[in-house]
């Protein structure tokens, strides 16, 4: 499976009671627009189960909005 | 049979609130309450050790020290390396030399441990009385400029009494370790917490446990009228009722006012537990340090 906006908007939606996942935008990061460090972990744990990658810690800096979550995932499932 | 009479605890009396720690951490107050669960940790005087916590959650308990078999401290923050910390209480509780007593080195799988040891124990060798106490004092250990683990941990301690009267007895345990992980959650100088590993094993492995257990002994979850899970944090409770797919109402959270108090968090909610005698079946569940972890079927008497 491939990722795109609507799938890690959804798991946003699911993790995440505090932001509307239709208003982020998906190259600012995450955490400036109010997802706390909580939901961060619980996002990047659904993000492995569904696409079934293992995300190294070393590689959660580069893991910081939506856009670079959709790259890094599609790299890795390809 | 033997199985859980009755469980008295002590939380240490002074409080340090997180609130205070808001800017120091850049937190606010929906994160504080919402997601961590600890508005604030009670904190023991640095005098106090663990035998000190015991001692004190032993004068909550109805319970003469005359004719008690056996003792077990389940700490990982004892009073001295050596000796064991419940030879300590052994002696402040005045109890008598034909006590055995041993600590287990656990931290918050601890209590499910705990209680299958000393029932086991006592089983095999005849025992009528016997406490196991938890008493884990992180504030001895903690950094306080650490955001992952300053803002967590209270001082608690708890003994609960096994009997041969008892009112709730386990129906079947279930363990799990991997420590491939261990360093996770590690004390070397003061502890150390990757918050992100232990949230991801914690949120798989133990609603996967919850599941294979109650298969294992023909149950349902709807069946279980009371889940007690460790108290980590609030987010992590919530997380595992979502995972397991139960009733939020049946799934205790009790940390605002002290903390996550390592293996004494499950018993302090299941003393209640012990005095309205509501719950047919409880399922206990613990988990953290190793990684360890173990869930348990309690059913009432």
């Amino acid at each position: 499976m491939k990722a795109t906006e609507s799938n890690i908007k959804s798991i946003l939606d699911e993790v995440s009671s505090l932001v509307e996942s239709s208003d982020l935008d998906i190259n600012i990061s995450l955490t400036d627009q109010g997802v706390d460090s909580l939901d961060l972990v619980n996002v990047y744990l659904l993000v492995e189960e569904k696409f079934e990658i293992k995300i190294p810690d070393e590689d959660i800096a580069q893991l910081q909005n939506i856009s670079q979550i959709i790259d890094y995932v599609n790299l890795k499932v390809t | 049979m033997i199985g859980l009479e009755s469980i008295a605890s002590y939380i240490a009396e002074d409080r340090e609130s997180n609130y205070d720690l808001k800017e120091k951490f850049d937190l606010d107050n929906h994160f504080i309450h919402e997601k961590l669960g600890v508005d604030a940790r009670a904190i023991k005087s640095s005098t106090e050790k663990a035998s000190d916590l015991c001692v004190k959650a032993f004068n909550n308990l109805q319970v003469s020290p005359e004719g008690i078999d056996c003792c077990i401290v389940v700490t990982q923050n004892p009073d001295y390396q050596i000796p064991h910390t419940s030879a300590i209480v052994q002696s402040k509780l005045n109890l008598p030399q034909s006590c055995a007593c041993f600590d287990i080195s656990l931290g918050c799988s601890g209590y499910v441990y705990g209680l299958s040891v000393i029932i086991s124990f006592m089983k095999s060798n005849n025992f009528k009385k016997g406490l196991l106490f938890t008493s884990d004092p992180y504030s001895e250990i903690i950094d306080s400029n650490d955001k992952n683990t300053a803002l967590l941990f209270g001082d608690a301690a708890t003994v609960s009494l096994i009997s041969d009267t008892p009112k709730y007895a386990p129906l079947d345990f279930v363990f799990g370790t991997n420590g491939d992980h261990y360093s996770e959650l590690i004390c070397r100088e003061k502890l150390f917490m990757n918050g992100r590993a232990v949230f991801a094993f914690t949120a798989t492995q133990i609603p996967k446990q919850i599941k294979e257990l109650l298969d294992k002994n023909k149950l349902t979850l709807e069946e279980i009228d009371k889940y007690i899970l460790h108290q980590g944090s609030k987010y992590i409770v919530d997380t595992i009722t979502k995972r397991l797919g139960v009733e939020p109402n049946k799934v205790t959270f009790e940390m605002f006012d002290y903390g996550n108090t390592v293996s004494s968090s499950i018993p302090i909610i299941l003393s209640k537990e012990l005095t309205t005698l509501e719950a047919e079946k409880i399922v206990l569940s613990g988990f953290g340090v190793g990684l360890s972890w173990a869930s348990t079927i309690l059913y009432k008497i």
